[in-house]
């Protein structure tokens, strides 16, 4: 038997067996469609309601999208510096865990009314903040993780700073920064998707997390669920194309990313 | 003849102690000239400090006793340094591995492909260019880590018990390809090792050392000629020497 095909089928398998139950319960039950509508009703309104959903998906993509990148960009320059300077390092990552520890929920209505009139940068600041502590700590742990030996014919070389860097603290944290992606990738969702929840319905184009609550304030369950399953669905596309790239990039040496039976 | 080359010492060291922050006692006393073109093997157990003086030869660990004097030259351009593992980067195919040292040196690699092409047919890696460490057998890899010492061409070449982990089979046949490897180039080698057998078939000199604090025990000239092969091993007068030493390190021990 492949071993990659039951990985593929198994799960599957699962979740066919899942949805099947949760048809006939909800059919020999008679449960309201307001409490919990069958998946086949779920999938009608998905259907029916697709296009406009998709319209709101973008909307809360491209927060997320936008975020992330933030992360990338800004948690990776963080990173560099910190393993580029000790004091640095001991003096600003406080503060980065603080930021991380605290409720998004909490600090996300300060951060709207700061930013009362742009309402895409407020979201955008509040899913960078839940996103980009993972690509700091995980690239700054990956930068400081050279081998010693390396760091050594490094020096003996009479390698520069930057060469240092460049040939042997940056590659050596490829890895890491691509773990921690994968978690701000996730994350970057959910902020974006908490945020808007904080924010509220208003304005005009408005992302899945106000449909929503919108939806739950009418008691349309089935296109909460629909907005859930569009919700649900996105995150797992995040995390495989992060994980894709991350196999693309490293998978040529990096043990983590190698198929098992290689 | 490559023996006889040159009689100025190429490194020497004077009074060199080494005290770690922990107050342990590493090295004490040591005085060594070693001449250019000579095989010096450290031999003692372990712990006796012969990794740390190797390293102070190296400039990489100060030492806490003493200084270390460099021939004339700029020594630190013509360094090679081979570790007890491999230690070759993972994302970087042998090609590479091997070009790090020019490139750090700034050579762009048109100007060098020649010569890495050279030192990789030298020992044994043509054909393995595009491998990535990971694809390659501890043997080949710790050739892969040799050929990067050698690719600067270096006038003093330093070794870690770079076979340590090695079999047997894999270890001899090192063995014979860095002692031709020696005689064609006639760099400087000091290598480091806990074995008796191996440090009598390659050098011309050992340092017996003794350890808590490693300290310098006997200097022995190893007068078996060059070339040396395979039949060596079996030869009287080589485990002859073997068994000599072997005592000596014994009663030191007890």
């Amino acid at each position: 038997m492949n071993g990659r095909f039951v990985k593929f089928v198994a799960p599957l398998a699962v979740g066919l067996l899942f949805i099947l139950g949760w048809e006939v319960l909800v059919r020999l039950e008679r449960i309201p469609t307001y409490v919990l509508p069958g998946p086949l009703l779920v999938a009608e309104t998905l259907w029916r309601d697709g296009p406009s959903l998709l319209g709101s998906l973008l909307v809360t993509l491209r927060i997320t999208l936008a975020a992330l990148a933030a992360a990338v960009v800004l948690g990776g320059a963080l990173a560099i510096l910190f393993s580029q300077s000790r004091p640095l390092e001991i003096s600003l990552f406080p503060y980065a865990v603080i930021l991380q520890v605290t409720p998004i929920v909490a600090i996300a209505p300060l951060i709207i009314i700061w930013l009362k009139d742009q309402v895409f940068l407020s979201l955008l600041v509040c899913a960078w903040i839940v996103a980009f502590f993972p690509i700091v700590a995980n690239t700054t742990l990956g930068l400081n993780s050279a081998d010693r030996n390396l760091v050594d014919l490094f020096r003996l070389y009479g390698a520069s700073r930057w060469q240092t860097l460049r040939y042997l603290r940056l590659p050596t944290a490829l890895p890491y920064f691509l773990t921690g992606t994968r978690i701000s990738g996730g994350l970057a969702l959910i902020g974006a998707v908490v945020a808007e929840f904080v924010a509220g319905t208003g304005g005009t184009d408005t992302g899945l997390a106000s449909r929503i609550l919108e939806a739950g304030y009418r008691l349309e369950m089935p296109r909460l669920f629909a907005a859930l399953l569009l919700l649900a669905a996105t995150g797992i596309t995040i995390f495989a194309v992060l994980s894709w790239l991350s196999r693309r990039l490293i998978g040529h040496w990096h043990e983590s990313a190698l198929w098992p039976e290689e | 003849m490559t023996q006889g080359r040159s009689s100025a010492p190429i490194i020497a060291l004077e009074g060199i102690g080494k005290r770690f922050r922990s107050g342990v006692e590493a090295l004490a006393g040591i005085d060594l000239a070693i001449k250019a073109g000579s095989f010096v093997s450290l031999l003692g157990p372990s712990g006796c400090g012969k990794s740390t003086l190797l390293r102070i030869i190296a400039g990489l660990v100060p030492p806490t006793a003493g200084r270390v004097v460099r021939a004339a030259g700029d020594l630190s351009q013509r360094l090679g340094f081979v570790f007890q593992e491999p230690t070759l980067m993972p994302w970087a195919t042998v090609w590479q591995n091997v070009y790090l040292p020019l490139r750090l040196a700034g050579r762009p690699p048109k100007a060098v492909a020649a010569r890495i092409t050279e030192t990789l047919a030298s020992l044994g890696l043509s054909g393995f260019e595009q491998a990535y460490p990971r694809e390659l057998s501890g043997g080949m890899r710790m050739r892969v880590s040799i050929a990067r010492a050698l690719v600067t061409d270096p006038l003093l070449l330093l070794l870690d018990e770079p076979f340590a982990a090695l079999d047997e089979f894999t270890r001899f046949r090192l063995n014979e390809d860095l002692l031709r490897l020696w005689q064609r180039h006639h760099w400087t080698v000091v290598f480091v090792t806990h074995s008796v057998f191996e440090s009598v078939f390659l050098s011309s000199r050992i340092l017996l050392m003794t350890p808590r604090p490693g300290r310098m025990l006997a200097d022995l000239p190893i007068d078996l000629p060059y070339p040396r092969d395979e039949a060596l091993r079996m030869a009287p007068h080589y485990t002859e020497q073997c068994r000599r030493i072997s005592g000596l390190l014994r009663e030191a021990m007890a």
